[in-house]
Formats: C-alpha cells, structure tokens, sequence
C-alpha cells in the first residue's frame, strides 16, 4: 500500500509534505511564541538583572557578582532558605508517608459509594484556595480563641502559641500544608496501587505473609515509581511555599516563618531591589533544577519496575 | 476476630481523619452563621443550630467591601484563562502528538524545560514586561500568557501540551489516515476528528486550570493591585485584620464562606468526575 503519509525522504517543504509541514508549525506557533516571551526572555532578562543594580526608578547599573557576594553574607537569606528547607523536609515526609498509608488503608473492599465518599472527603481541601484555607486556619490556631487549643485545654495541655513562637510558627505551616495536600498525594498512590498485579498479593498470602510485611515488601517497592515522583513533585513544590505563610503568620515571628519566596518578594517588590531579587531567584531556579535532575536520575535507577 | 477488630480499627482512622479534613470547612461556615457577638465564643459549634443570623452576611454586602466585584473579577479571569489555554495546548498538543514537522523533538524538549521554571524566578522580569506593556493592574497581564500556553496561574504551559500530547498519542493512526484520503485539511482534521474524541482529557484540563486560576494569590497579588481589579484571594487578603478586630472578622469569615461555596457546590454535584479529572492529570504528569 502506497504511503499517504508524510514521506520524509522528499523533505519538510517538499509538495507532498508542505502542508503538513506549515500546519505543525502554525498549531505549535502560539505556544512557542509564548515560552519566548513570558517564560524564555524572562529567564534570561533574570540573568541580566542579577548583575545589576535596579530600583525601578533611577536606570540600572552593571554590578557584576556584587548581589552574589552580598548573598553569602546575608544571614535573612541563609535563615529563610533554612526555613524553607525545614518545611519542604516535614511537609514532603508527612504528605507522601500520610498519603502512602492513606491509599493502602482505603484500597481494601468496602462499599464503592464509602470508599468514594472518604476519597471526597480527603481531597476536597486540596481543590479550595490555599488563601481561603489558610485564612479558616488562622482563627483555628489562635491562642485564645481558637478551636484547637480549646479542645487540647479539655485535655489539660496549656494553650499552645501556635503562630506566636518562633519556635512553633513552621510547624503550623507544615500542618497546613499536610492537611491541605495530603489528599492529592492519597489519589495519586491509590492510582500506583491500583496498577500493582494482584498475583504479588495472591503470592504473598499463599506464603503465609503477614499484612505489615507485605506491605514492607511488596507493596512499597513496587510503589517506589508513585513515591518517588510524590517526593520530588512535592519537594519542588514545597520549596516555593507562599500563601500559607504570608496568611498565618506573614514570615514572623521576625523572620522565624519566613520563606525563600517571600524573601524574593519583599527585596523586589517591597524594597525595590529587583537586582538582588533576582539574584535569589537564581538561586531558586538552581534548587528546582537540581531537584527535576535528581528525580530523572533516580527514576532511572532506583524504581523497581515489574 | 483479630482480623474483625483490625478491620474495625482501619475505619475509625480513616473516619477520623475524614472528620478532620472536613471540620475547618464545618467551622467556618457554622461561624459564619452565628451572630457576630458570639461567634467567637467557646464551646465552638459545629453545625448551624437554633440562634443562627445572617448578619455576618448582611455585614458583609453592606459594607464597603465590593465582594461582588471579586467575584466578577475571579470570574472573568478564570474562564478566560482556562479557555484561552485549553485551546493553544490543545491545539500544540496535536501537532505534537500527530503533525511531522522539523524540530518537532527539539522543541518539545525546549517547551519541558519550562517546567523547572517556576514563576518565582521570572516575576520581577515579567512585572517589568508588563509595565512596560502597559498591562500592570489590567487582567490582560494574567490573560495573555496564558492565551499563549506559556502559564496558567500556578501552572507552567507546557503541562497542558504534554497531556494533551498524551492523549491523542493514545488515538490510533487510522483514524487520521481515513481523513488524509478524504484531503481533509489539517486543521479540519483538528477540529473535526481530533477534538471531539478529546472532549474528556479537555474537559478534565479545564477543571483542573480553572480551579487553579480561580485560588490563585501569588500571580494577582503582583500584576493586580488596584481594589477594582482584586480577584478574591488578594480581595480576601486585603479586608483581613491581622490583629483579629473582630468588627473586620465577621466580615471575612463571611467572606470566605462564600468564596467556597462554589467550589464546594460544584464539588458536591460533581465529584467523582472531578477527582478522575485531577488523577488522570496527575498520573500522566
């Protein structure tokens, strides 16, 4: 049968292939044009400004490496980038492991319209506003009048200063953010066990296995795919963290909450000095990266595939 | 026995942590109905009883906060952004998936890099474009990136090309061959056959970057600042108290109750399909 397709021997312009040739070009266009602009020049024009002196009003001036030294010597930079780092491992580990376990405790045979309507339940944060929810969160971590301390005082623990402490206030950061997400990550391992060959459990049971070590042994390598793309997706994720600070306690107390983005933030926008912002934009650029490199790495060698 | 017991012991966790997903959103909204008074006041209820007022809502409408101008906003914002992204990637999905052209790997190579490339790390460029466009505190600076595939808020472009790409790679060949012996056009092709089989995977997107554009803070909160062009979140934000002056509060609590109640309704009518919506995106992601 004579090809109709594309004959790539007769060349991207050729008679035959023109068409097709122009369509693809055309349908990608728009989106193409798009990354140049709003993503690709940005990016680069990041570069630029990060070896420049910029306030917005009078014109830039050429720096070079200054923003990066003044970035070593910068202890709120080192302490917010600590923050974030503190958040993204306590959040990251409490998602997937809250997520992992909810998608196993779930996955048993129960009723389709009970086991729908707990995964409405568990999700259901996860699709409103983090801005709204973080906003509920406020009043519930208030020392005084809040809900949570309310029931931990008919406990007899003293009224906890969720947000206040610098010492607590990431915490309360962290449990938003598990409660909030914890339900996407369940959805998504669920859809990893759902992909798991029942011969293994079927195996498992003949062998006399208990449960718990099944899942130690079978059901967690063979989730490894799904956990590990959980891990990294959340861990980028994480490191950009935002809202839900500048709700719950706006960075403080001093800088105790403060977060690599909102660092960002305040030196471009509320101090005018989008050099140095950018400069620390570049440093988060360098952990995103990093972060995607190590997922494709160990995706690669470590999942164990069946 | 034991086994009855473990059985037993599984549905009280995952009931209990159900109840914990659920309660904020119980509070709120029984909070929202209590008289401002004592909405405060502990024991906290839980679900709207005997006592129950309207005026935290009546506060709310009545003051100068145009809540309803929000919603607009959020409104107008949201749809056009979803439709104006949906049709780029969808559209740049196909040839991707379907069309031979030169580059075509490379560029699709290029577009993936966007992915590392969070919006934090181009905002102080990109507020500088649209100032110089002259778009700062219009939509049009939230619109026509996302017009273009190249972001959604909270979104990088290329994720809805890649899942789009996923999708007609999975549609057999012949389909579009019957359609070459017909000397369809390409775009009639598109349009005709391609899309109607996608109406799923385009339905599913569109919930998923509605709903993002819909609870997006980070992207308004720089390009939209001026109180008539405030979606809900950066509206929300800006009548908080953060001292918690209860005369402010009553009229967030308000607020954000109805700025959930959509979601919520939306949700309740139709969430298995919803939630099928996002795992299909997060599974193919």
């Amino acid at each position: 049968m004579t090809s109709i397709a594309n004959d790539a021997a007769a060349g991207w312009f050729s008679p035959q292939n023109r068409k097709e040739t122009i369509a693809g070009l055309l349908f990608i266009a728009p989106a193409l044009i798009g990354f140049a602009v709003f993503v690709a020049g940005p990016m680069a024009a990041t570069v630029v400004l990060s070896l420049m002196k910029y306030d917005l009003f009078s014109n830039p001036s050429f720096v070079g490496l200054a923003n990066f030294e003044a970035m070593l010597d910068d202890r709120r930079l080192w302490k917010v980038l600590g923050n974030t780092a503190f958040f993204a491992v306590f959040a990251v580990a409490g998602n997937v492991g809250l997520g992992v376990v909810l998608a196993v405790l779930l996955n048993r045979n129960m009723s389709k319209t009970v086991q729908y309507a707990y995964r409405a339940a568990y999700f259901f944060p996860s699709l409103v506003g983090l801005i709204f929810v973080a906003v509920i969160w406020q009043f519930l971590f208030q020392r005084d009048i809040g809900v949570i301390n309310y029931y931990l005082g008919l406990v007899g623990i003293e009224p906890v200063r969720w947000l206040s402490s610098a010492r607590n206030a990431l915490w309360s950061v962290i449990i938003l953010d598990i409660w909030k997400n914890v339900g996407f990550a369940m959805l998504i391992a669920t859809a990893g066990l759902q992909s798991i060959s029942k011969d293994y459990y079927d195996a498992a049971r003949v062998d006399g296995s208990s449960s718990l070590r099944t899942f130690w042994q079978i059901t967690l390598p063979l989730l490894s795919p799904t956990i590990l793309f959980l891990l990294t997706m959340n861990t980028i994720g994480a490191f950009k963290v935002f809202e839900s600070i500048v709700v719950l306690t706006n960075g403080g107390p001093g800088d105790a909450s403060r977060s690599l983005v909102m660092y960002i933030y305040e030196q471009g926008f509320k101090s005018f000095n989008m050099g140095y912002a950018s400069a620390i934009s570049l440093l988060l650029l360098t952990i995103t990266v990093i972060g995607t490199a190590i997922q494709f790495a160990l995706s690669k060698r470590w999942a164990f595939y069946e | 026995m034991i086994s009855r017991l473990r059985t037993a012991l599984v549905y009280v966790v995952l009931g209990l942590g159900a109840l914990v997903m659920v309660a904020p959103f119980l509070w709120m909204f029984t909070t929202s109905f209590r008289p401002v008074a004592e909405a405060f006041t502990l024991p906290p209820r839980w679900l709207p009883g005997l006592g129950s007022s309207l005026e935290s809502y009546r506060r709310l409408l009545s003051s100068d906060v145009p809540i309803g101008r929000f919603f607009w906003n959020s409104t107008v914002l949201a749809t056009t952004v979803t439709l104006g992204y949906v049709a780029t990637t969808t559209i740049a999905g196909y040839a991707f998936a379907r069309l031979r052209f030169p580059f075509k790997n490379a560029l699709f190579a290029l577009l993936l890099v966007s992915l590392m490339v969070p919006i934090q790390t181009t905002l102080v460029p990109l507020f500088l474009l649209m100032r110089w466009l002259g778009l700062v505190d219009s939509q049009w600076s939230i619109i026509v990136p996302g017009l273009t595939g190249a972001f959604a808020p909270g979104m990088s472009g290329v994720f809805g090309i890649f899942l789009m790409r996923q999708f007609f790679l999975t549609l057999p060949k012949e389909l579009f061959e019957a359609a070459r012996v017909d000397n369809a056009g390409h775009f009639r092709t598109f349009w005709s056959i391609a899309v109607p089989l996608a109406g799923p995977q385009i339905a599913a997107l569109s919930v998923i970057i509605f709903t993002t554009t819909w609870n997006d803070y980070f992207m308004p909160l720089v390009f939209l600042n001026s109180v008539d062009q405030m979606v809900l979140p950066v509206g929300i934000m800006s009548i908080r108290d953060p001292v918690g002056n209860s005369s402010a509060t009553s009229e967030v609590i308000a607020a954000v109750s109805l700025s959930i109640l959509p979601v919520l309704l939306v949700f309740l009518v139709a969430q298995r399909w919803i939630i099928d919506s996002f795992v299909r995106a997060g599974v193919k992601g």
